[in-house]
């Protein structure tokens, strides 16, 4: 792998981190509730304790480059401001507790849905035309048109309030004591089964849809042809020849599809009051949290922006016609 | 595939009479495939709905004008059921495909717009108007562009207010459109950017330039109409997505509760608990409507991809 490659793909990120943190300024700076202009609301605050306020807040260095300056070495330090809602609490702190309910729900909804929309992407395109093409690619389609928050509401209708089989709200049953390990983890997985489903399903749609077209792609190559030519097994000409390079889409799209997942994280979660970021995320926008909501979408972009580089460099791994 | 000689642009195209009736061309051959008229049904059925939903159910429905029953399933007189203030669901939906279809419109206007102008310049400019320009395209292409319109739809609401209208549209729908817009351009500018890259080096191009074009003239008069066919398909698509967005951005809070679009309903269902009481009338009418349009511009969009986008055709 040329590491000039690896070196640019890199110097890229850090320029989109650089700029999403100034976006985050300019954007804060425009949010209303500034002290000073609150304070200017009251006729009867004088101009010297509007002036202290100002020092004291450091709104009366220049906006560039003194508060920039002390914003992003503030960022660098992981001081990410203090929640308006959660008072006294750090926005970092506030993020912290929220976070692994997210990446748990989120990690394992993208693993099934990676295993079970290639494999059906993969069926479909190689049988097409048949009778399982039509249906699997026409559910996948329906999945893909249907917003992930609906798809939940359906299962929790269905498989909740309709046949009780799962709880429908939260991540554990509230005022539950455990009499062992095991039926802790087991009210936790019955909890999380549900908006696990949704979020797999949401994926499975798109994820099959695009593997389905790579495959049908790559099974018009020549060298397909060849192999099928040369009497190797059909099984074997697919997950030997066209898989690997059917995949390759794939790696990009997982990557880049990693900021709209997030769109859909944020209403499952709510749907299923699941405590992660994305029921933090409505619950700050509601109440106009918005220390809360800058550190939400600095996580989630950097975040995304560290997927984008590790397909990058995947990507070279994967496809050695790559030397950009 | 059987292709049509009308499906070759750069041909039929350049006789600018021939443009309508290449339109009907290309409309009769998306109809002659099975999903592709099965898309234009649904979205002729929604768009009769959205133009004339008092026709149909009356006028919109308030808190104060609600006379049904509290949260009642389907019944007589109230064919769908009604939600917690007695306003019938049927009513609710009807008037929700005007809302959704405007914003959905509306967004795909301004994401089209804005795609089709940066991409053109970017590509017929070149050098650092386009390195400029796409880097900040890779920008909102990765950052998660639905988290940015949660903090900029409050922004944005701020600067402009919340009361009042604008060509009969709520300010706070427009948000929602600036919003979309604003955050949806880039895979547009993308896509156009790279069809203009190759159509810059075509020989019209030159010629024109030779004879002294300037170009300004040549990105609106050669470029642009060449790349008509996937602004074409590109918008469908496009307005798939914006319904999406909007339906999502809606659900989660930042709708319009006095002008409901179907993600509005479905937020005032989730709000008034309906999944739990198992109210399911409440949430299938609404919901139903956003997947059928959402299925049926995307399957309008990958048929009209198919038959205009050069890279794909005689792919089938």
């Amino acid at each position: 792998m040329s590491g000039r490659y690896l070196l640019a793909k890199i110097g890229q990120a850090i320029i989109t981190i650089g700029l999403l943190i100034v976006l985050n300024f300019v954007l804060f700076r425009m949010m209303p509730g500034s002290p000073d202009r609150v304070l200017g609301r009251n006729p009867n605050v004088t101009a010297e304790a509007i002036q202290a306020t100002r020092e004291r807040w450091g709104l009366d260095k220049p906006v560039i480059p003194d508060q920039l300056v002390a914003y992003v070495a503030s960022i660098a330090q992981g001081d990410l401001g203090y929640s308006f809602v959660y008072r006294g609490a750090s926005v970092a702190d506030v993020l912290a507790d929220r976070i692994w309910p997210t990446v748990i729900l989120f990690g394992l909804g993208e693993l099934i849905a990676i295993v079970v929309g290639v494999s059906l992407g993969a069926y479909t395109g190689w049988r097409r035309g048949g009778p399982i093409d039509h249906i699997g690619n026409g559910a996948s389609l329906i999945l893909y048109a249907t917003p992930y928050f609906l798809i939940g509401m359906v299962l929790l209708l269905v498989f909740a309030v309709g046949l009780g089989w799962f709880p429908t709200y939260g991540m554990t049953t509230v005022g539950e004591v455990y009499s062992s390990p095991v039926n802790q983890l087991a009210d936790y997985l019955s909890h999380l089964a549900l908006p696990l489903a949704t979020v797999a399903l949401g994926l499975i749609g798109q994820y099959s849809i695009v593997m389905r077209s790579s495959i049908v792609d790559t099974l018009g190559e020549e060298y397909i042809t060849t192999a099928k030519a040369k009497g190797i097994q059909d099984v074997s000409v697919l997950r030997q020849h066209a898989l690997p390079n059917a995949m390759l889409p794939m790696a990009t799209l997982i990557a880049i599809n990693l900021g709209y997942v997030i769109a859909g994280a944020i209403t499952v979660e709510v749907v299923f009051n699941w405590p992660g970021l994305g029921t933090l995320t409505v619950d700050a926008l509601a109440a106009r949290d918005y220390p809360v909501l800058q550190g939400i979408f600095l996580l989630l972009s950097v975040s995304v922006v560290f997927a984008n580089l590790i397909a990058d460099v995947m990507y070279q791994f994967l496809d050695p016609r790559v030397k950009a | 595939m059987t292709t049509p000689a009308i499906a070759s642009p750069g041909v039929a195209v350049s006789r600018p009479r021939g443009r309508l009736s290449r339109a009907w061309a290309v409309l009769r051959q998306v109809l002659r495939r099975r999903s592709g008229a099965i898309g234009i049904a649904i979205l002729v059925f929604f768009t009769f709905v959205a133009l004339f939903p008092d026709l149909l159910v009356g006028p919109l429905e308030t808190a104060v004008t609600a006379t049904g029953p509290s949260m009642a399933p389907p019944q007589p007189g109230y064919p769908f059921g009604t939600d917690e203030l007695g306003r019938s669901i049927l009513n609710l939906t009807v008037h929700g495909a005007r809302i959704s279809m405007i914003i959905g419109l509306l967004a795909t206007i301004v994401t089209v717009l804005f795609g089709v102008v940066i991409g053109i310049v970017s590509g017929f400019v070149g050098g650092r108007t386009d390195a400029v320009l796409m880097r900040i395209t890779d920008f909102f292409l990765v950052i998660p562009t639905f988290v940015l319109a949660l903090i900029l739809a409050p922004v944005i609401s701020e600067l402009f207010g919340t009361e009042g209208e604008i060509l009969g549209v709520r300010i706070t729908l427009l948000v929602i459109v600036v919003v979309i817009g604003i955050t949806s351009w880039s895979s547009t500018a993308r896509i156009i950017r790279s069809q203009t890259l190759s159509l810059k080096e075509r020989a019209f191009v030159d010629r024109a330039r030779v004879i002294g074009a300037s170009p300004m003239h040549m990105m609106s008069r050669h470029i642009l109409i060449n790349v008509t066919d996937l602004i074409v398909a590109n918008t469908v698509l496009v307005f798939a997505g914006a319904v999406l967005t909007e339906t999502t951005l809606a659900f989660i809070g930042l709708g319009d509760p006095f002008a409901p679009s179907w993600g509005q309903i479905l937020n005032s269902a989730q709000e008034a608990g309906a999944p739990g009481l198992g109210a399911w009338w409440y949430m299938a009418p609404p919901g139903a409507s956003i997947v059928l349009v959402v299925l049926a511009f995307t399957l309008v969009g990958n048929v009209l991809d198919e038959i205009l986008n050069p890279r794909l055709r005689g792919r089938q």
